[in-house]
């Protein structure tokens, strides 16, 4: 049996840190050492459509070539995983649900307008998801409501628009749910309802782009759940003023499981929800801005 | 006052700020953030933790700590300082030290903790005599602390644990001795996994060894009914089978496959652990499923491929699960995430043959790139005639293209007729000017008329096709066609053109080359930079040589690059290269520093380059310096290596001082 890399250029660890480096400048993502042959496997093709021999002369493509940054965009497309589904961390949309929405109902009961961004959406299950919820809570029917997902990647972008789904997404979807909000469009495969996408908006957006970041409307509370989980320090401090920037003040963000802000610094204050530890954009002095 | 700020998280959020306002210069700063290690809150414990360690006294600071380990019943807090200490470094070492000969054993075993964490090498021999302690907890302590950081006598004592009479000691010992790495003789640990109070800890130390008896023992343990059991064998298993050459990896296999088919339901488990949440049990999950051949795990296994660490082993596994395995894959390939999906495709590519074109054809009906990509290289491998239109139609695609050319000529090899009829067939129906490359390529002379034609096409894109195509079908029609091509209004056109002189080469195409080194678009003349080097157009040097000092790095990058090839870089270019802004151009410049006629200086040169703030110069020069064979660089070698912080960089400076001095 054939080896599945016969024949294809071995990376060194020099080319890695190079490739490595250059995709962290660009977003913010941190690929470890001990990663190096998954991403000389996701860059295979990548030289394989270039006709590029070995990753030295892929990194100076990446530098110099007039595709540069179409090639860094693809790349890093390559790089990151989308691994996403609808209702991921159910105890964490329970606590949203039960808890946080009734204070968002109050809290923005005299605009009747609300703001949630997922950011770093993937393919749009997570923004469909929260829109759902709101849905389900019954409590905005009538309310101006948009649920904006956003992601570096374009290719996750166009599947989120096109808001069909195979049984992978669907793992975790209550059943009650799936026959509420989808319709079936084929064999194991279903698409969100029209009134669902009415709620909800998709848009390119690279987190590490701090002045790109003024096109995203404030929000009331941000989902950025395992997009971190790739970023150092110094990548997660840049996104964290980002997103604080862009919740109003007194807004909540939520992070994935694994993920907490220790050690970096007091700009949001943690809340411990019966549920859930959420994190807060603290209030302006004197309840500005409610 | 806002709401947060009376209710008690509010209450921790303020004490929580108030700590990290603290400037830790201040004279009572000391006393704030210990009174902070006593705090209710885990996460205001931490922040105190975190600020005493940035108080400039930190022999007080230690003093301090660790007498908040003398505090009884106050468990948060001494834990805290206990984390402190940990974080203080050296300093710390010696009232720990001291603090072992407390008479309080908690307190000796606290000492014995924080030594551990610490792990710092001097220590061993305290803690070697910590073993001996009359109370059990500060036994275990320090077995624990050694098992972090000791070297060849910790590991001896440990292995001396392994019959201790207390369990505790037993287990302490086992788990060391697996995370120094150390394998006892395997006797011993044999005997240990029939007891079951160590039973999972032996299990996993059990993976240490090469496969023969101990993969035996590991996989009987697959039959046990206990979970954590299983998950330890598992463990095991997946670490014996870590960096194994393809011989041994043959014999684990061979081994793991006659016990764990004995065992009854072992496929349900394998799927279990398939699906669980540790990487560890994940990874020896896959090395069973592997060894068992079990084709219905099959698409259990591609899932794992969302664990990015476990890719390799994932597309390993899916490789022995034959056929079958594959007929599965292939039919639930609506339903895998998109990770397994994609490796499911790269595994599928290994087992094509000659009647898997129409599968494949199905699979290019998905939307992904990257798995088209595979199927693409696929479609190449089965060396079917049927395999030549979906390639061909292929060509169409841009980000495929490339690829789809070069599977292409993989199928010509054995059906050069059907190959060349249907590119031809592409060419007259203007399906793609890629087909055209591909179509000069195989077809030769043959095809020259055809060439001729589109070269005079009114799109760009096929006149591009025409002029490359020409130069590899005939040298002397290609030459002529690129000198006209040269002319052409447009730059993707005279690209082309450039890349075909290249390949010719010759006295003709040189002076050809020379115009487009001046040509007003920079593409033309960044494809003619490396043209010249390709072509071997000494005559051109001179040109290169001013393109060097181009603020533009790709360029000067290109001409260092061409000038190194043609074997003609002077010092006087050396030097404007090697102070290029551009790291790239810098690199490129160094391997022209071995040349004889730069020697001389060339050895200074690089010496100088030792100290470049970037890691991947410093490397390149370390690697140039170890190929000049100059011992009296030597002495600057080794300087620069007693100062580099850099791993690359330290390796590639060792590899140097070895070849020097080696001689
Ligand atoms: C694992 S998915 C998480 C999807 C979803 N939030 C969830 O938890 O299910 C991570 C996503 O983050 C995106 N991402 C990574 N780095 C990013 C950046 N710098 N800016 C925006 N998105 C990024 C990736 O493209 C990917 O789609």
């Amino acid at each position: 049996m054939p080896r599945f890399d016969e024949g294809r250029p071995e990376m060194t660890l020099e080319e890695f840190r190079l490739l490595r480096d250059h995709v962290y400048a660009h977003c913010g993502i941190l690929i470890h050492e001990n990663m190096k042959f998954v991403m000389e496997r996701r860059l295979w093709p990548r030289l394989e459509a270039l006709g590029i021999q070995d990753f030295g002369s892929y990194h100076r493509y990446l530098r110099y070539d007039a595709q540069r940054s179409a090639e860094l965009e693809a790349a890093v497309e390559s790089l990151t995983t989308h691994e996403t589904y609808f209702f991921r961390e159910p105890a964490q949309l329970k606590a949203f649900c039960e808890e946080l929405v009734p204070i968002l109902e109050k809290r923005n009961a005299h605009t009747r307008r609300l703001r949630l961004w997922s950011a770093g959406c993937s393919s749009g299950e997570e923004a469909y998801t929260l829109a759902m919820l709101l849905k389900e809570s019954g409590r905005f029917d009538d309310w101006d409501v948009e649920v904006l997902g956003t992601d570096l990647s374009r290719r996750v972008l166009a599947v989120a628009r096109r808001a069909e789904y195979g049984p992978s997404a669907l793992r975790a979807t209550p059943p009650d749910l799936l026959e509420r909000y989808f319709i079936p469009v084929g064999v194991n495969r279903v698409r969100v309802r029209d009134d669902v996408k009415a709620w909800v908006n998709f848009g390119h957006h690279n987190l590490s782009d701090v002045a790109g970041s003024q096109l995203v409307p404030r929000s009331d509370v941000v989902f950025c759940r395992n997009v971190m989980i790739y970023f150092d320090l110094a990548a997660r401090r840049r996104v964290l003023g980002v997103i604080r920037d862009r919740l109003c003040p007194g807004g909540y963000l939520l992070l994935g499981h694994a993920e907490n802000l220790l050690s970096l610094g007091a700009d949001f204050e943690l809340v411990h929800l019966k549920g859930d530890l959420v994190y807060r954009r603290p209030e302006l002095p004197g309840g500005e801005g409610r | 006052m806002s709401d947060t700020m009376q209710s008690p998280a509010g209450q921790e959020e303020a004490r929580y700020r108030a700590l990290q306002a603290v400037d830790p210069r201040a004279p009572s700063a000391l006393e704030t953030f210990t009174t902070g290690l006593h705090d209710e809150s885990w996460r205001v414990r931490h922040a105190a933790a975190e600020g005493l360690r940035r108080v400039p006294d930190a022999p007080g600071v230690t003093a301090r700590l660790i007498s908040v380990l003398g505090e009884r019943g106050e468990t948060g807090a001494r834990n805290a300082a206990a984390e402190a200490l940990a974080g203080m470094g050296p300093v710390a070492v010696p009232p720990l030290v001291h603090l072992l000969e407390h008479e309080d054993p908690d307190q000796r075993k606290l000492a014995a903790d924080i030594l551990g964490q610490l792990g710092r090498p001097e220590v061993e021999d305290v803690l070697l005599r910590a073993l001996s302690d009359d109370d059990l907890n500060v036994r275990v302590a320090a077995a624990e602390a050694l098992g972090r950081m000791g070297g060849d006598a910790a590991a001896r004592a440990l292995e001396g644990l392994l019959d201790a009479p207390t369990l505790l000691l037993r287990l302490a010992a086992l788990e060391g001795l697996a995370s120094l790495k150390r394998a006892p003789p395997l006797e011993r640990v044999m005997a240990l996994v029939e007891d079951p109070g160590v039973q999972r800890s032996a299990l996993r130390l059990l993976g240490l060894y090469a496969p023969g008896v101990a993969t035996e023992r590991i996989c009987r343990a697959l039959a046990s009914p206990v979970r954590s059991v299983r998950e330890a064998a598992l463990v095991a298993l997946g670490k014996q089978a870590v960096g194994l050459g393809p011989y041994e990896r043959g014999e684990l296999d061979a081994v793991a496959r006659s016990v764990l088919s004995g065992i009854p339901g072992v496929t349900a488990h394998v799927a279990q652990a398939l699906d669980g949440d540790d990487v560890r049990v994940r990874a020896g999950a896959l090395v069973a499923a592997g060894a068992l051949g079990e084709a219905s795990l099959a698409v259990a296994v591609a899932e794992v491929a969302r664990e990015d660490r476990l890719l390799r082993e994932v597309l390993f596994t899916l490789g022995q699960l034959g056929p079958e395995g594959r007929r599965l894959l292939l039919g639930s390939m609506g339903t895998l995430s998109l990770p397994a999906r994609t490796v499911a495709a790269e595994a599928l590519v290994l087992l094509v043959d000659s009647t898997s074109v129409p599968e494949l054809c199905a699979l290019l009906e998905w939307a992904e790139d990257d798995l088209r990509a595979v199927v693409v290289r696929a479609l190449g491998r089965t060396h079917s005639p049927d395999a030549v239109a979906p390639l061909v139609e292929l060509l169409s695609d841009p980000t495929l293209s490339a690829m789809a050319a070069r599977a292409l000529e993989q199928l010509t090899v054995a059906h050069p007729l059907e190959a060349l009829a249907a590119l031809e067939a592409a060419v007259e129906q203007r399906t793609t000017p890629a087909a055209v490359a591909v179509l000069g390529r195989l077809g030769g002379a043959r095809v020259l008329p055809v060439l001729r034609r589109i070269a005079r096409d009114e799109d760009a894109s096929w006149r591009a096709a025409a002029v490359e195509a020409a130069g590899r079908a005939d040298g002397e029609a290609g030459l002529e066609l690129a000198r006209g091509a040269l002319a052409d209004e447009s730059p993707k056109v005279r690209i082309a053109a450039v890349r075909s002189l290249g390949q010719q080469g010759g006295r003709e195409a040189a002076t050809f080359l020379g115009l487009a080194l001046k040509d007003e678009d920079r593409g033309v003349r960044v494809a003619a930079v490396e043209a010249v080097g390709v072509a071997g157009a000494k005559e051109r040097s001179p040109d290169l040589e001013a393109l060097v000092r181009h603020g533009d790095g790709a360029l000067a990058m290109l001409a260092v690059r061409a000038l190194t090839k043609l074997g003609t870089v002077g010092t006087g270019v050396l030097w404007d290269a090697l102070s290029h802004h551009d790291a790239e151009v810098v690199k490129a410049a160094l391997p022209a520093l071995g040349s004889a006629e730069a020697s001389a200086d060339g050895a200074a040169l690089a010496m100088s380059l030792l100290g470049h703030p970037r890691w991947d110069v410093r490397v390149a020069a370390a690697r140039v310096l170890g190929g000049m064979g100059r011992p009296e660089c030597l002495p600057a070698l080794q300087q620069a290596m007693s100062v580099e912080q850099d791993a690359l960089a330290q390796v590639a400076l060792a590899e140097a001082v070895v070849r020097l001095s080696g001689r």
